[in-house]
């Protein structure tokens, strides 16, 4: 093993972290691993405090010594090796654990130092920072699916939720509290409720601008909706539900603000799909032409990729036997990540004509069944906001009570993985990039996680 | 012959002793004596009269001093012949037989002494010294070895014996020519010349030509000697002085018991005398009677072909193999050869070698022998492999559920039923607590729960899509459920279904089944409809819906007449399909497209035409005890599962028998289920796994329905010898929910 550890082999670093080291090449040996990479890069800028880096050799995660990658790939001894440099992910450290009475189905931590959980008992409750439950709102008779907090501008703490449940309706409500004083009172009222399903819905999702909603549905419908709240309803409560059984079925509702609660009508219904659509999503820039563009998978096995203002489906992506349980955007918007039955997530290029015969770019195999995706940044809308260091990165939930953190340079393993509850299935993730906060609900209740080196996260 | 002509002396003279007085008779037997055995030994004879006849010996022995003392050699046969006549005439008379040659007593001429000088013995033809008359003594040497000396030997004194004066060619053919006697003669080796034969030689040569006895003495025709028999002849003394045995005048016990027997069998008559021997006649014709058709006649040896020319030593060219045409037959196993041999050219027959497979055919004859195969096969060598059919790789099968995706838990008791939506989303189990539970088939998540007081029997999803609704069979009730969250539409239509305002018209014939609704305002947590069947039916184990959602059958447990009951949700009515049911029903099933019925009893499924009200046909699948049935939803199959672990296919337009038994189960196997859409079924089992396989049937007829096995599912737990008890697939999905004894009801997904 002398040779070996003589040999050696010029490797030129590049990051895009904010720790360069000068462009020229270096002689590394080949029986080195990430450890001593890390520190070679380490004593070269004499940071004072360790940062741990992982090494993606054209593009893939360096996981053993050089001199192996090299014989795995066939890459010649004279080559010169092009790494990139990022900062290590640390591994998963649970920061609090917030049981629920119920399972929860959705996270949401899109409120600054909030939780949001919307839960099989129909309720959504808010959560400081400090673990403190700050409010709980009764919405819906029946369990809560997905729910989604409109991003709005203004700076007061008044916020829009938006929920879908399996009472075949989404409704939108107006929350309003205070994090930082969580005596405060505050109240909270629905203002609208949204009728188009006949089926559960599965999802619903806003805008970045927070004027649209597309809810997704089990009757294989996409609804898309505007926000603003009529001034009278939209469909008279005889047109939806004819007879006594809808008037028994609002009953609930009608005690505690029934008055103020106006019937929507969709703005545009997008109609393709065969099976039930269980994710719909907007992308998160809109496109040339000020046109924004949606996507949606479903049990159909399909990605679909629609007009919004037209309400036709552009593209149809077409998998084989995946029915679809959950879809995610990468912040680039080139690549959509739909998780599947068939125990798989995998990863497709949006940018690819319909003709091409296999958009699909990489499949990330998971022992349980994943229900949840999310990426970094999903819903603060602005790119900035997420490092360069995880565009390539996403988490994964699944049923087997373990979330995984995948890079998508290295497809055949996750980077780390966290068990959140022992045989308990996890139903939602949300993932803050930038503080490097995961929320994760599931049967256990909601539990938060800290990913990532971002040491700003560390606040609480 | 010394010692022979002993041994008869002494036994004449035995007899002489011992018979003294018969002088006579032995006197005129001895007449003929001498001539057939002692006719050469007249010296001999008898020892008893040596001294009574001596004048006759002085005759005889007056020739042989003359003869002896010429001592000439070529009288040698003459003096043969002399004596032979000699002693023919003292054989004619007995009275000159000589024991000893009598002695001369004669003066010498040496000594001028009185000397007693015997007569030279006479060497006869067949004693030692015959030979030794030979005047050439050189022995037994090859006398080729004279052949260049001017001698050809030595005679008894050492002189040299010359060579006689050889003629040509042409002296011999005068000698033969003049002499007469040149045919009566012979060349002596020893003195290389002719010498004639004696007239005693030449009588051997012609009683050899004759094929007669050489010996001119032998008689064969001597009369017997009767040395004991006669008057005075016998032994009178005992030869032994053991007294007489017992059993030499007593009668014999056993001769009298054989006798008895005789004499009883001719008593009794089964001995008869002068029966008649035979039946048939004495004369009659042996082929008269055709022959014996049982046996026939032996078959007649195959004719070996005759040899061609190819079997010739030196075939003509055309028959020689050429070089490809003998590779091949080398090629060959010996007994695939058409021929066991190659043609070969040899150019004589002195060429043709040896047969090289002489040692081979000879063992294979001796392996005859020992009754040993003579063909030693080689062991039939083949591949197991090779015998399983060739099946699809399920791989290319997919989809097909392979892992469990979730599993909901029943808390308390078995999960015995389960149901599955229409739409394949939301799944209801029931267990033996009494719980039924209302779960999303992705999520695993209880929307709702219902609680009955008894087991949970049986489940079943109305298949109607335009109405929403499950039926819960528990004791002696049929309980109609309305699941939540169903759109308004759906949810009315439902409920004036099942508790319609104005109730259709009573039948004519009332049912001992009551329908009675709730009122329809009540909440979703109480049935809509409960059907009462009559009491002490028992617990309904099956509920099965017809496709198009009116009619539904139930199987009750309780044997008799109520077991089966067939309701009809549009009028509000249940009738029981059968009058008498023979054993117990252990499951029914409508068909998907005709209006057929199927009625599994304990060995027998029957198809009935409810229409027509007739059997159509009784399957006979082989089970000893058919625990569940399910009909493909082409409904031109069906299969049959058993308590005894089989599996039967049954195509019904081919057979009442079953197209493929399978038994791949090593428990009872308890559920078994048809994917409505994909070309899949499940069955499950007591040894708690559930099988999946591909089963497609094609339009074709010819076509055999392909049925492949995919996956082994394994995870619920054994629990009271109880494993899976009931497996239904996911409309639209491969997916299958198992409910097991475990309480665990388990979604697979592919």
């Amino acid at each position: 093993m002398a040779s070996a550890t003589e040999s050696t082999r010029p490797v030129v670093f590049t990051t895009s972290t904010a720790y360069p080291l000068p462009t020229q090449k270096f002689m590394i040996p080949t029986s080195w691993r990430r450890y001593q990479l890390s520190q070679l890069i380490n004593k070269a800028l004499s940071l004072d405090k360790p940062i741990p880096f992982d090494f993606l050799v054209r593009g893939e995660i360096l996981r053993g010594t050089l001199a192996e990658w090299c014989s795995e790939r066939g890459v010649g001894e004279e080559e010169t090796l092009d790494i990139e440099y990022i900062e290590s992910v640390l591994p998963p450290q649970q920061m609090s654990s917030m049981p629920h009475e119920d399972w929860v189905s959705c996270v949401s931590c899109q409120i600054p130092r909030t939780f949001v959980t919307g839960s099989y008992d129909g309720s959504i409750r808010m959560f400081s920072y400090a673990q403190q439950l700050l409010q709980t709102t009764h919405i819906h008779d029946a369990p809560i699916t997905s729910l989604c907090v409109l991003p709005q501008s203004t700076g007061n703490r008044t916020y829009t939720i938006a929920t879908a449940s399996q009472d075949l309706t989404a409704r939108l409500t107006k929350i309003q509290s205070d994090t930082d004083s969580p005596d405060a009172p505050s109240s909270s009222q629905t203002l609208a409720s949204l009728h188009l399903h006949t089926s559960p819905l599965s999802s619903i999702s806003s805008n970045s601008s927070g004027s649209h909603l597309l809810t997704s549905s089990w009757d294989a419908l996409v609804g898309l909706w505007d926000t603003a709240i009529p001034a009278e309803d939209e469909i008279s409560p005889d047109d939806l539900a004819p007879g006594r059984v809808s008037k028994r079925r609002k009953l609930a509702n009608k005690d505690k603000s029934e008055s103020g609660v106006r019937r929507k009508a969709p703005a545009q219904v997008l109609k393709s799909h065969t099976a039930r659509v269980s994710k719909a999503v907007f992308s998160s820039e809109e496109s040339a032409a000020g046109r924004s563009t949606a996507y949606s998978c479903g049990f159909d096995s399909t990605v679909r990729v629609w007009d919004v203002e037209s309400g036709v489906c552009l593209q149809t992506i077409n998998a084989s036997e995946k029915p679809m349980t959950d879809l995610a955007l990468m912040s680039s918007s080139q690549t959509a990540l739909a998780s599947a039955t068939d125990r798989t997530v995998t990863a497709y290029d949006l940018r690819v004509s319909p003709s091409s015969s296999s958009p699909a770019i990489a499949s990330m195999l998971h022992p349980a069944l994943p229900s949840c995706l999310s990426v970094p940044g999903s819903h603060t809308h602005t790119p900035s906001s997420t490092s360069n260091s995880n565009m390539h990165q996403f988490i994964s939930g699944a049923y087997d009570g373990v979330v995984r953190l995948w890079d998508l340079r290295s497809v055949k393993a996750p980077i780390a993985s966290f068990k959140v509850a022992e045989g308990k299935k996890v139903l939602g993730v949300d993932w803050l990039g930038a503080a490097g906060l995961v929320g994760v609900g599931g049967e256990g209740g909601l539990e938060v996680w800290k990913i990532g080196a971002d040491g700003a996260a560390g606040q609480t | 012959m010394a010692s022979k002509d002993l041994k008869r002396s002494t036994k004449k003279r035995k007899q002489v002793e011992d018979e003294p007085e018969e002088e006579d008779l032995s006197r005129a037997v001895a007449l003929e004596m001498p001539s057939d055995e002692e006719a050469d030994e007249p010296a001999f004879s008898d020892d008893g009269e040596v001294d009574e006849f001596p004048e006759i010996d002085a005759a005889s022995d007056s020739d042989t001093p003359d003869e002896e003392g010429e001592g000439d050699q070529e009288d040698e046969e003459e003096t043969d012949a002399e004596s032979d006549q000699e002693e023919g005439e003292q054989s004619g008379s007995d009275n000159e037989i000589h024991p000893f040659p009598i002695a001369k007593t004669i003066i010498s001429d040496i000594t001028k002494q009185p000397k007693r000088v015997y007569p030279e013995i006479e060497a006869e033809y067949d004693s030692d010294s015959s030979t030794e008359d030979d005047p050439n003594r050189v022995g037994n040497v090859p006398l080729h070895w004279y052949d260049d000396m001017p001698h050809i030997g030595y005679d008894m004194n050492g002189k040299k014996i010359f060579r006689p004066a050889q003629g040509d060619e042409l002296d011999k053919f005068l000698d033969t020519v003049e002499d007469p006697k040149s045919w009566m003669s012979a060349f002596d080796k020893s003195l290389q010349m002719d010498k004639p034969l004696t007239a005693e030689e030449l009588d051997i040569i012609r009683r050899l030509q004759a094929n007669e006895n050489p010996d001119a003495d032998y008689d064969p025709y001597e009369p017997t000697v009767e040395w004991f028999t006669g008057p005075d002849k016998e032994e009178k003394m005992p030869l032994s002085a053991a007294p007489e045995p017992k059993r030499r005048w007593v009668p014999s016990k056993w001769e009298k018991k054989k006798v008895m027997k005789i004499v009883r069998a001719i008593r009794q008559g089964r001995i008869v005398p002068s029966k008649p021997k035979s039946t048939q006649p004495q004369y009659y014709s042996i082929w008269n009677e055709p022959t014996d058709s049982q046996h026939p006649a032996p078959l007649p040896a195959p004719k070996p072909a005759l040899p061609t020319n190819a079997e010739s030593y030196n075939p003509p060219e055309e028959y020689l193999p050429t070089e490809e045409e003998r590779k091949e037959w080398e090629s060959q196993d010996k007994e695939d050869r058409e021929r066991n041999f190659l043609p070969h050219k040899y150019g004589a027959l002195r060429l043709v070698p040896a047969y090289d497979q002489f040692i081979q055919e000879r063992f294979g004859r001796q392996l005859d022998l020992y009754l040993a195969p003579r063909v030693q096969r080689a062991k039939l060598n083949i591949d197991p492999e090779s015998l399983i059919p060739k099946l699809p790789s399920p791989n290319s099968l997919k989809p097909f559920p392979s892992y469990r995706a979730l599993s909901f838990v029943h808390g308390k008791g078995r999960a015995r039923c389960l149901g599955v939506s229409p739409d394949g989303a939301w799944v209801v189990s029931g267990d033996e607590g009494g719980v039924v539970s209302l779960w999303e088939v992705t999520v695993g998540r209880e929307v709702k729960r219902w609680t009955f007081g008894g087991k949970i029997g049986s489940l079943d999803w109305c298949p109607r899509t335009d109405v929403s609704f499950f039926v819960i069979g528990v004791e002696d009730h049929l309980h109609f459920v309305i699941p939540p969250n169903l759109p308004s539409g759906v949810l009315t239509a439902t409920q004036s279904l099942l508790a319609p305002a104005a109730l259709p018209p009573a039948p004519a014939t009332p049912s001992p089944v009551k329908w009675v609704s709730s009122s329809s305002s009540a909440s979703l947590d109480e049935p809509i409809l409960t059907l009462q069947l009559p009491t002490l039916s028992g617990l309904p184990g099956q509920i099965t819906w017809h496709r198009r959602g009116d009619y539904l059958a139930s199987v009750s447990n309780r044997e008799g007449q109520g077991s089966v009951w067939i309701h009809q949700m549009s009028r509000r009515h249940s009738q029981a399909p059968f009058k008498k049911v023979k054993g117990s029903i252990q499951m029914v099933l409508f068909h998907p497209s005709r209006p057929d019925f199927f009625v599994a009893t304990q060995r027998y499924v029957r198809m009935y035409n409810l229409a027509e009200q007739k059997l159509l046909k009784t399957l006979m699948p082989g089970i000893k005890w058919i625990s569940s049935m399910d009909i493909h939803p082409s409904g031109d199959h069906l299969i049959v599962g058993g308590y005894d672990r089989k599996l039967c296919w049954f195509d019904l337009e081919l057979s009442d028998k079953p197209y493929k038994n399978l038994r791949y189960h090593t428990k009872a196997i308890r559920s078994l289920h048809f994917h409505p859409t994909y070309p899949l079924f499940a069955s499950s089992s007591d040894d708690g796994t559930i099988q999946v396989f591909h089963a497609r049937v094609y339009n074709d007829l010819m076509t055999d329905p392909l049925i492949v096995p995919l996956k082994i599912l394994r995870g619920h737990d054994i629990k009271d010898g109880l494993g899976v008890l009931q497996v239904r697939w996911c409309r639209g999905q491969p997916w299958l929910a198992s409910a097991g004894a475990d309480g665990k009801v388990a979604v697979w997904c592919s």
